[in-house]
């Protein structure tokens, strides 16, 4: 009975665990260090060719950046059609009554655009001469592909970019161009697509003016509109037939740089990097051209000789965009992605987060006037620790982009450790055990 | 009777040591091995626990094991003993107060002739029963930046205590003993740094065995001088760990139940002196000084910080008449105080321990079976900025059943 007494009333202590003796001492056992002192170094790197076919998206025009230089985009697309006669309602003979009239290309802006819309836009068509086929043994174009074209434009259009307040604009071309094509379906001469795209093997949109202006996206929705009528005096019929990008791997963007008086003139092979202290402290991030920066930690290593048994179990870096880099023409990017690459900067890995999903590096700018605390953010504890422990030499870098390669162009310029005012930091936590 | 004996001992084992660790939090028990605990047997808990020049005739005393040979002829002394305890901390900011019941201590003790006898004592050693729920402290070499720290710890070392008693002659008696500590003790923490979580779970577990050596004088029949040394003992210490942590990018294990060797633990010397003089066969007197010699153990920086301890300790006991037909006139009375440095420094400030006991005797037979009920009231630490004063309310309950299984024995 006794005993019974004594086992009923053992667990009637409640501890809320808000006493303690002795904080000082707590925090002898397992010593919590925080390191901002480590070395980063930062670089440039041109991605040898970024793939820009099949992207759906229709990149025309060119500004000056003052950081990155002359940026253009032209675009290559292929149009077709699936049935080849002219509108009959009745029969095939009915043809011989149609007239044409004119032809155009309609242009239909996605949301996309960089730089100054307000500025005075020049657009011009070609034909493409050659086939669309690529130089290289995969079904893709790059960012530096061509194709042969006709130097004759068939049509042009200087315009203010209206991509968010209008639907489309409107590209008249050459009415003989026009004229042919119509016969070319009066007569039934072209009744396949391969006959068609033999006779028509595409288009290029080209921006060739010298003045700085913008660059904006237009969707596959884009369609060559053939207009016709029938019928002579006050009696006609319009019509129209439409041609549309039925093949979106035949449409692809040719982004090029003149980077000439910049500072990332000389950018080397895309094994090498440029390091920041060539290029005024800043790392250079431009999306269509493959221009991306390579972040490395090289005396990670050292921390292993901090304590016997020690692990980082936190590290936040954390990226400014250089100081008055970027504006409202200018805006800087939500995101950028992350990859682990090796010291050839092939890609090897991402980083994840717990659930395995890719993490990336997030801006940080909520209402600061002053543009001080605007930054990127972006948790690489687990990513140093592995390369405190690595045995070998193989040392890993980081690459950062756009979050969209090849169909942007986006950028933006990142500060370097020494950056005044756009200090690059890595803040460490570090655990003994 | 006689062959269920050793198996209600291990019945009393196995349950004791499944029970000796759910002993009452304090946040102090996270220094060292734990808290100290004292099981203290009989009326000692009532004598604010002065025993070292007591004898053993009517309980097993086990602060001296040279008094074992007081153990009258052919009698059998089984003991058993629990404690409540209520405490109260308080600190600047708040006050909580827990309950806690925990069992004690069982032994038991017989004469082998007439000249030296043996006892078994099993109880716990320390306790080490704590939690700290989102402590805040800065992290190092960074400005203003904080983690939080939450650690539960539980466990403690039990204390095996064999012990063998000499009388060299009616005034001197001799008594050694081996001190079996044993145990572990686990420390759960995590950390939250920044946005990760790092999980370290501990267990240390300790063994080392420390001789005791007692004796008691006998100046005369009313006088007697007592003297208790323990030597400084090493207990052995290892310890396995598992480590994780857990941030934005995953989950890592640094370590899984990983072995290795941690700081050993140095028990102090101790050297204790007592007296216990009676007047008319019915006051008792008893004075303990005891002192621990902590300094000398450079104990590791890992277990806190130690100084040389202190205890006095003085007990008051009134009996009527031993064996007076009265019931009344047989229970005896007790009182005593207690004052204790300590050893545990914390912030440069000892954790002084004060307590006021009394209690009482119930005889169960004509022999020496008795119900020893004590009531002690104490005070331990204080209330300062990183102290925490902690008041308590002790009900021990101790029972020893006398010579029962040997005198049945006898009538068979």
């Amino acid at each position: 009975m006794f005993f019974g007494v004594l086992m009923f009333s053992c667990d009637s202590d409640v501890d809320a665990g808000e006493f303690v003796v002795g904080a000082d001492y707590l925090a002898l056992k397992n010593k919590v260090i925080s390191i901002d002192t480590v070395t980063i170094n930062l670089s440039t790197i041109k991605l040898d060719s970024l793939v820009t076919s099949n992207e759906s998206r229709i990149l025309a025009g060119n500004y000056d950046d003052p950081l990155f230089g002359k940026v253009k985009a032209n675009s290559y697309f292929q149009v077709s059609t699936t049935s080849f006669n002219l509108y009959s309602e009745n029969s095939d003979t009915d043809a011989t009554g149609y007239v044409f009239d004119s032809i155009a290309v309609i242009l239909r802006y996605d949301d996309y655009y960089y730089a100054d819309t307000t500025k005075v836009q020049t657009l011009n068509i070609h034909r493409v001469t050659k086939k669309f086929k690529p130089n290289v043994n995969d079904d893709s174009f790059y960012n530096n592909s061509a194709l042969d074209y006709n130097d004759t434009s068939l049509g042009t259009i200087t315009y203010r970019p209206k991509p968010i307040g209008r639907d489309s604009i409107n590209v008249k071309l050459d009415n003989e161009f026009g004229l042919e094509l119509f016969n070319k379906f009066k007569n039934n001469e072209i009744t396949t697509s391969s006959e068609f795209t033999d006779y028509l093997k595409g288009f290029v949109l080209t921006s060739d003016s010298n003045a700085s202006g913008s660059i904006v996206g237009f969707n596959l929705s884009s369609v060559l509109r053939l207009y016709y009528s029938r019928g002579k005096g006050g009696a006609e019929d319009f019509y129209t037939k439409d041609f549309t990008v039925l093949d979106a791997t035949k449409q692809f963007n040719s982004i090029s740089s003149d980077r000439a008086g910049t500072l990332i003139n000389d950018l080397p092979l895309s094994k090498m990097s440029l390091s920041s202290s060539y290029t005024g402290n800043t790392g250079f991030i431009q999306s269509g051209t493959g221009i991306v920066c390579r972040v490395d930690f090289p005396n990670i290593r050292q921390l292993k000789f901090l304590s016997d048994k020690g692990a980082i179990v936190d590290a936040k870096l954390i990226m400014k965009p250089v100081k008055n880099s970027y504006s409202k023409l200018f805006p800087l990017p939500e995101k950028l992605s992350v990859y682990v690459v090796d010291k050839l900067n092939r890609i090897k890995t991402t980083l994840t987060n717990s659930s395995g999903e890719s993490i990336v590096a997030t801006l940080n700018n909520a209402n600061d006037e002053f543009d001080e605390n605007v930054n990127y953010q972006l948790s690489i504890g687990s990513f140093l620790q592995k390369e405190m422990l690595k045995e070998s030499d193989s040392k890993s870098g980081l690459i950062f982009t756009l979050p969209s390669l090849s169909k942007v162009v986006d950028r933006v310029a990142l500060g370097d450790q020494t950056k005044k005012e756009s200090e690059m930091k890595l803040q460490i936590y570090y655990i003994t055990y | 009777m006689k062959k269920s004996c050793p198996f209600l001992v291990l019945v009393f084992f196995s349950f004791f040591v499944s029970y000796s660790q759910s002993i009452a939090t304090s946040p102090y028990s996270l220094y060292g091995l734990g808290s100290l605990y004292e099981a203290n047997f009989g009326l000692i808990p009532s004598l604010g626990t002065a025993g070292i020049a007591l004898p053993s005739d009517n309980f097993i005393n086990n602060k001296n094991a040279a008094s074992l040979v007081n153990i009258p002829a052919n009698n059998f002394f089984f003991e058993v003993g629990g404690k409540g305890i209520q405490s109260s901390f308080e600190d600047n900011v708040k006050k909580e107060n827990r309950n806690n019941f925990q069992f004690s201590h069982f032994a038991f003790a017989f004469p082998i002739n007439s000249k030296s006898a043996v006892s078994v004592a099993m109880m716990p050693y320390s306790s080490s029963s704590f939690k700290i729920s989102g402590l805040k402290i800065p992290i190092l070499d960074s400005s203003n930046e904080y983690y939080y720290l939450n650690v539960m710890g539980t466990g403690g070392l039990n204390n095996l205590d064999f012990s063998y008693a000499y009388k060299v002659s009616s005034k001197l008696s001799f008594g050694l003993s081996a001190s079996v500590l044993f145990g572990n003790t686990t420390d759960n923490r995590t950390y939250e740094i920044n946005n990760s979580v790092t999980t370290i779970d501990k267990k240390v577990s300790y063994s080392g065995i420390r001789p005791i050596l007692g004796s008691q004088f006998k100046m005369n029949e009313s006088l007697t001088f007592g003297l208790n040394v323990k030597s400084p003992t090493r207990v052995n210490a290892s310890k396995i760990q598992s480590v994780s942590v857990v941030n934005e990018t995953g989950t890592s294990t640094l370590e899984t139940d990983k072995k290795s060797d941690t700081d050993d633990f140095y028990l102090p010397l101790e050297v204790g002196v007592g007296f216990n003089k009676s007047f008319k066969n019915k006051i008792n007197i008893a004075f303990d000084y005891e002192k621990r010699f902590w300094d000398a153990t450079n104990q590791s920086d890992l277990y806190g910080n130690f100084s040389d301890q202190n205890k006095f300790a003085l007990g008051l006991s009134y009996q009527k008449s031993k064996a007076s037909r009265n019931y009344f006139d047989r229970i005896k009375y007790a009182t005593g105080i207690n004052y204790d440095t300590g050893y545990l420094e914390v912030d440069n400030k000892k954790i002084e321990d004060k307590n006021f006991s009394i209690g009482v005797s119930l005889p169960l037979d004509h022999l020496s079976s008795a119900l020893f009920v004590s009531y002690t009231y104490g005070q331990k630490g204080q209330i300062t900025n990183s102290l925490v004063q902690e008041n308590y309310h002790k009900l021990t309950l101790n029972l020893n059943l006398d010579g029962i299984w040997f005198v049945k024995k006898k009538l068979e």
